[in-house]
């Protein structure tokens, strides 16, 4: 139900400019409305975010549709099991001509890296996102060489089950502000798909409709939406359930909070609202908390998977203090 | 351990109860040095291992030991170990004790026998209460010792036990049973904790109550368990103090014939009663009067109060018969048995007396009463003879005891006693029997007093006045002697008695004349003091009472009244000789025959006149006033309607908090003027918006609907909305609340919110509609939303209890550390 009162106006070209975006990313991808909103708040946050699933659902064409949708430079990683480090933050090759060591640039110089199926590299390549995703730098041969804004790591991943993979360190999926599950489309959905991608890729015919320059000014609004003291006392009281929930070996990090709140404003503001409620962290909890926690022993036995977890956490946790005193 | 040290405290808690038993503390010393010396038997027998039925042995010979120490040290050996000498000493104190119980009443002295004896007393309690609670395992059990302990001052003393006294006898039990449960539930394992949160952040609880015995081992929390049994046992306690205070007292019923006296009744209760002849004489005899009673009437004239009716003339003095209290002739059963022979044809007045008997009365059990009492509002267990109506009681005393009582008294017209026919089957043919050695002397007396009289009636008169003017009698209480020769002596030669004399002789001449009589014990009506009339010792009187068909008894006044006999005796109207001829009626209209036959012809006029009258008389007056009477039913309707006005508190809050609620709302609906007034209104919060979001939640849980605590407001109207398929002006208004709401919580600037009553009226009416008719009737009923708040507040007085505890175990933590 529409909550009616007007768009503050700092909000209206962000709503209309985001309404854009989707309609670009739905006319790739069918019937995934939730999916594709969520990978806009993820990107007006300022954060990363990881796809899960089983292949052949769509992940990549999420992600490159995203890109392609943008104006701006996408790189894309395929991570495999020798891929080194410096293959994806660039090396720095000595220049026979300048006699001097000259820096390449990897994939991460972009303002999207799109990095395919992440868990099937080397423990050791993973972390060399670790900076770029926290810093937003990469460090060379002791040179620090600044990203360029916005910076976005979409990363997919297959479920850890599978064959030749490396799961995620912790530290590593912390870094994600939130990680979506795209789950098989529906009936319909599928045979519009089977229709469209028939013939051309759709991808193809995508065209930018925003810039770079849009998409700063955009998390620059989404930066000033107001998150009131309650608002953050209850972001607070999430967290800090899970860090006391029996079911949890490992709770939610400090930074996580951060991404929550950051991932609540995003999100309002894509609803039009110039502050933040106690709904969005809901909608938010279990995409952008669950991932980093790890269940107990008892948990895994009893199958309750981290998803779950916080699903009973939100419905327990009370909203901050509704009865204005 | 534990337990052990638990059973001393309630045993010590327990003896507290007898602190009003005793006037001075030795025996609490005394008393604390026993408990504490079974208690250190107790646990040198749980150190040593020794079996469960050896420490009992123990207890006593460590009771033994300390009693010779404290009491008989100077024969013992080594001044504690018992000889041969101390122990006779201590049978010699213990006799000694024995009797000074049964000489003294409450409160004792606290001598050397007395306290040995309560210190004793308490040991062997201690030994019990340690044997059940600590070595069977029973603590429950243990209070059976304790109890018994706690009814010994109950039983002894009439007022009841202390509250304080009480709640510390309780707590100590309490802490017994806690100390138990603990024990028991300490040996499962983990305890199910009533509060993770508490548990968790109290593990000074844990350090502050390790086991000092056992050395370091991995102990349950049994703290969770403990803070539950706490609340339990101060609810209960809290309860048992302040439920009887609101509670009104019980009164036994007897289920059974349980008749208070009789002569073929060998079970049940007897009343010993003192001579009554000889209290009279005595209380005559007083040198200096003393008040009695009061009392206060509705017409505000004196009357002779009686208390006995002595029926049996056994030659020398009347006695009584032993009175019948039978179950159902109670005064609280309402009206008493009618007044014997008192016919509906009598004319009567309706008298309300309110009687305050003195405090200083002792052993009276026989209310002073205008005769015929109809009615009596009295409290404790009294009982009315049905053929007397004497009203006595078995079991309370009527000193300092405040009464009503209405009476029908006959006010019987000479010439309508004249006229009485004379059967008399109905009356007791005890009230007739004379003795058959009465002198001849006596009975000549009486028939040549009597000799012309015409009817019964006559013939008492002219006794009476034999006695009052005819004879010559003179009034003096120093008057020896009873029997036949007293009686001859006094009506043939000297003349000279008291109430009693004359009392008893015209009882036996009017029974030698035929009209069956008795003697009455009581009172006069006294003197005038104040408001009210006071009767003292000095108005102790003695009276016949006279029985005539149709009137039923009536008392009569033989005793010459003034200064030169009973002061405050009154002669009755009825009993004076008819004045014949200078009757103003009679000679006034007609002279002669006419007279007479206007007198018979108004005869049966004035006689149905007043039956009518008296029939209602009877009934309408004849109780004590209604409006003072309340039926039972009354009092049941008062009950319930009390009862159902106590319910309805809560709904009381809730509309209480409604209106005021509806007030706020009204309060601000405007836009904010300007930007300095939306920034001001903002941090002064929106009222009105509190005052509907509040009332709001209220409503959905009144309506059994409540809001979830991690439903936010647009959660809310969105489940509200699509579960009970509300209309679009419901949708909108609940939306338009949620949204309102919303803002003034979490946005920076909450902008304009609009009047919300309109839109709460229309969600509750929405939400109203979709209930069942018995929920919305309770929820204005018994609303749960105040029930919450009131729950609410409970659980605020017991998080009190527990900050106590956790005060508690602080120190304790401080005094380890």
């Amino acid at each position: 139900m529409a909550v009616t009162h007007d768009v503050p106006p700092q909000l209206d070209e962000l709503v209309a400019a985001a309404h854009r975006i989707r309609e670009a990313i739905e006319s790739v991808i069918e019937g995934k409305s939730d999916v594709i909103r969520l990978t806009l708040t993820v990107l007006l946050a300022e954060g990363h975010l990881l796809i899960e699933d089983v292949p052949g659902v769509g992940k990549t064409m999420l992600a490159k549709a995203l890109a392609r949708s943008i104006d701006c430079p996408v790189r894309r990683v395929q991570f495999t099991p020798d891929l080194l480090p410096s293959d994806i933050t660039g090396v720095s090759a000595y220049n026979q001509q300048t006699r001097e060591f000259e820096f390449k640039p990897g994939p991460v110089f972009a303002n999207i890296v799109v990095g395919d199926e992440i868990n099937r590299a080397s423990p050791k390549t993973q972390s060399a996102l670790l900076e770029c995703m926290e810093e937003r730098q990469v460090t060379v041969d002791g040179v620090t060489y600044e990203l360029d804004a916005p910076f976005m790591v979409i990363a997919t991943q297959n479920p850890i089950e599978m064959e030749g993979t490396y799961p995620l360190p912790e530290a590593q999926r912390d870094r994600f502000t939130a990680r979506v599950a795209m789950g098989y489309p529906e009936p319909t959905a599928e045979l519009e798909m089977l229709d469209v991608h028939g013939g051309a890729s759709p991808l193809d015919k995508l065209k930018p409709v925003a810039t770079t320059s849009e998409v700063r000014a955009l998390i620059e609004a989404v930066r000033g939406v107001y998150v009131s003291q309650a608002v953050k006392k209850y972001a607070i009281d999430l967290a800090v359930a899970t860090r006391h929930s029996p079911d949890l070996r490992l709770g939610a990090s400090p930074r996580s909070t951060l991404q929550l709140v950051r991932a609540a404003r995003a999100h309002a503001a894509l609803a039009g609202r110039d502050y933040v409620i106690p709904d969005d962290l809901q909608d938010l909890a279990v995409p952008v908390l669950a991932h980093r926690l790890l269940p107990s022993v008892e948990a895994q036995g009893q199958r309750r998977l981290p998803e779950q977890v916080v699903t009973d956490l939100v419905r327990r946790v009370p909203v901050p203090e509704t009865r204005a005193s | 351990m534990r337990l052990s040290v638990s059973s001393a405290v309630a045993v010590f808690a327990a003896a507290i109860l007898l602190y009003p038993l005793f006037s001075g503390g030795a025996w609490f010393w005394t008393s604390l040095g026993a408990v504490l010396a079974v208690l250190l038997a107790g646990l040198l027998g749980s150190r040593l291992s020794v079996p469960a039925w050896a420490v009992p042995l123990a207890g006593l010979a460590a009771l033994w030991i300390f009693l010779t120490a404290v009491f008989a040290s100077g024969e013992a050996w080594a001044a504690v170990v018992p000889t041969k000498g101390s122990v006779l000493e201590l049978a010699r104190l213990l006799a000694t004790g024995w009797t000074d119980i049964q000489r003294f009443a409450a409160p004792v002295p606290a001598n050397d026998g007395i306290t040995l004896l309560t210190a004793g007393g308490v040991g062997l309690i201690a030994i019990a209460v340690d044997l059940l609670a600590a070595r069977l395992r029973r603590a429950a059990l243990a209070g059976l010792p304790l109890l018994a302990l706690a009814t010994v001052p109950a039983t002894i003393l009439p007022d009841p036990i202390s509250w304080p006294a009480f709640i510390i006898a309780a707590l100590g039990f309490t802490n017994l049973l806690i100390a138990d449960g603990r024990e028991r539930v300490g040996h499962w394992g983990r305890a199910v904790l009533v509060r993770r949160t508490r548990a968790a952040a109290g593990p000074s609880a844990g350090a502050a109550a390790p086991s000092s015995g056992d050395g370091p081992r991995e102990r349950a929390d049994t703290g969770g368990l403990r803070l539950s049994g706490k609340r339990i046992g101060f609810a209960a306690i809290a309860l048992a103090v302040l439920l009887p205070a609101a509670l009104p007292a019980m009164e036994p019923v007897s289920f059974f014939t349980f008749g208070v006296g009789g002569r073929g009744n060998g079970k049940g209760n007897t009343i010993s009663i003192a001579d009554p002849i000889a209290n009279l004489r005595g209380q005559l005899d007083l040198p200096e009067r003393r008040t009695v009673l009061t009392y206060t009437s509705s017409d505000d004239r004196p009357r002779y109060l009686r208390m006995y009716a002595l029926d049996k003339f056994d030659g020398q003095q009347f006695g009584m018969t032993q009175p019948k209290g039978a179950p159902e002739n109670r005064t609280d059963n309402g009206p008493l048995p009618p007044p014997p022979g008192l016919g509906s044809a009598a004319k009567v007045s309706n008298v309300v007396t309110n009687i305050h008997i003195s405090d200083e009365i002792a052993e009276l059990s026989f209310l002073p009463l205008p005769y015929p009492p109809r009615q009596i509002r009295v409290d404790g267990d009294w009982r009315a003879d049905v053929d007397t109506l004497m009203v006595f009681s078995t079991q309370d005393e009527a000193a300092g005891l405040e009464y009503e009582v209405a009476t029908s008294e006959p006010q019987p017209i000479s010439e309508q006693l004249e006229n009485l026919p004379e059967a008399r089957e109905a009356v007791d043919p005890r009230y007739l029997r004379l003795p058959d050695n009465l002198p001849p002397e006596i009975a000549r007396l009486a028939g040549s007093i009597t000799a012309d009289a015409r009817s019964p009636y006559e013939a008492a008169v002219k006794i009476q006045q034999f006695f009052t003017k005819d004879g010559h009698f003179t009034y003096d209480l120093r008057t020896q002697g009873h029997g036949n020769s007293a009686l001859k002596d006094f009506l043939l030669h000297s003349r000279v008695g008291f109430c009693e004399q004359f009392a008893t002789s015209m009882a036996v001449l009017a029974r030698l004349a035929g009209i069956p009589s008795r003697v009455a014990i009581g009172y006069t009506g006294g003197t005038k003091l104040g408001e009210s009339w006071t009767v003292s010792t000095g108005d102790s009187h003695s009276w016949p009472e006279l029985y005539f068909d149709g009137v039923g008894w009536l008392p009569f006044e033989p005793t010459p009244a003034g200064s030169l006999g009973q002061g405050s005796a009154r002669v009755p109207e009825y009993t004076q000789p008819r004045p014949r001829s200078t009757s103003s009626e009679a000679s006034t209209p007609t002279p002669g025959a006419t007279g007479s036959e206007d007198d018979g012809a108004l005869g049966p006029q004035n006689r149905r006149n007043p039956r009518e009258l008296d029939r209602e008389g009877l009934v309408a007056t004849g109780g004590l006033p209604p409006d003072d009477s309340m039926p039972l039913a009354a009092k049941i309707g008062i009950g319930v309607a009390a009862l159902l006005l106590f319910l309805l508190i809560p709904a009381g809050i809730r509309l209480v908090t409604r209106s005021r609620r509806v007030r706020t709302l009204g309060w601000k609906v405007a836009e904010p003027s300007d930007e300095l007034t939306a920034r001001v209104a903002v941090t002064a919060g929106h009222p009105s918006v509190a005052a509907a979001w509040a009332e709001l939640d209220d409503v959905l849980l009144d309506h059994g609907m409540a809001r979830g605590p991690s439903e936010t407001p647009r959660a809310l109207a969105r489940r509200l909305a699509r579960e009970y398929a509300f209309d679009a002006d419901a949708s909108a208004a609940i939306t338009s609340i949620a949204s309102a709401v919303e803002r003034v919580l979490f946005a920076r600037d909450p902008g304009r919110i609009g009047p919300m009553k309109q839109d709460l009226r229309t969600v509750r009416r929405a939400l109203a509609a979709t209930v069942p008719r018995g929920r919305r009737v309770r929820a204005v009923l018994l609303p749960p939303s105040t029930l919450r708040r009131l729950r609410l507040m409970g659980e605020r007085l017991l998080d009190g209890f527990d900050l106590l505890e956790t005060i508690r175990l602080r120190r304790a933590a401080q005094k380890g550390a």
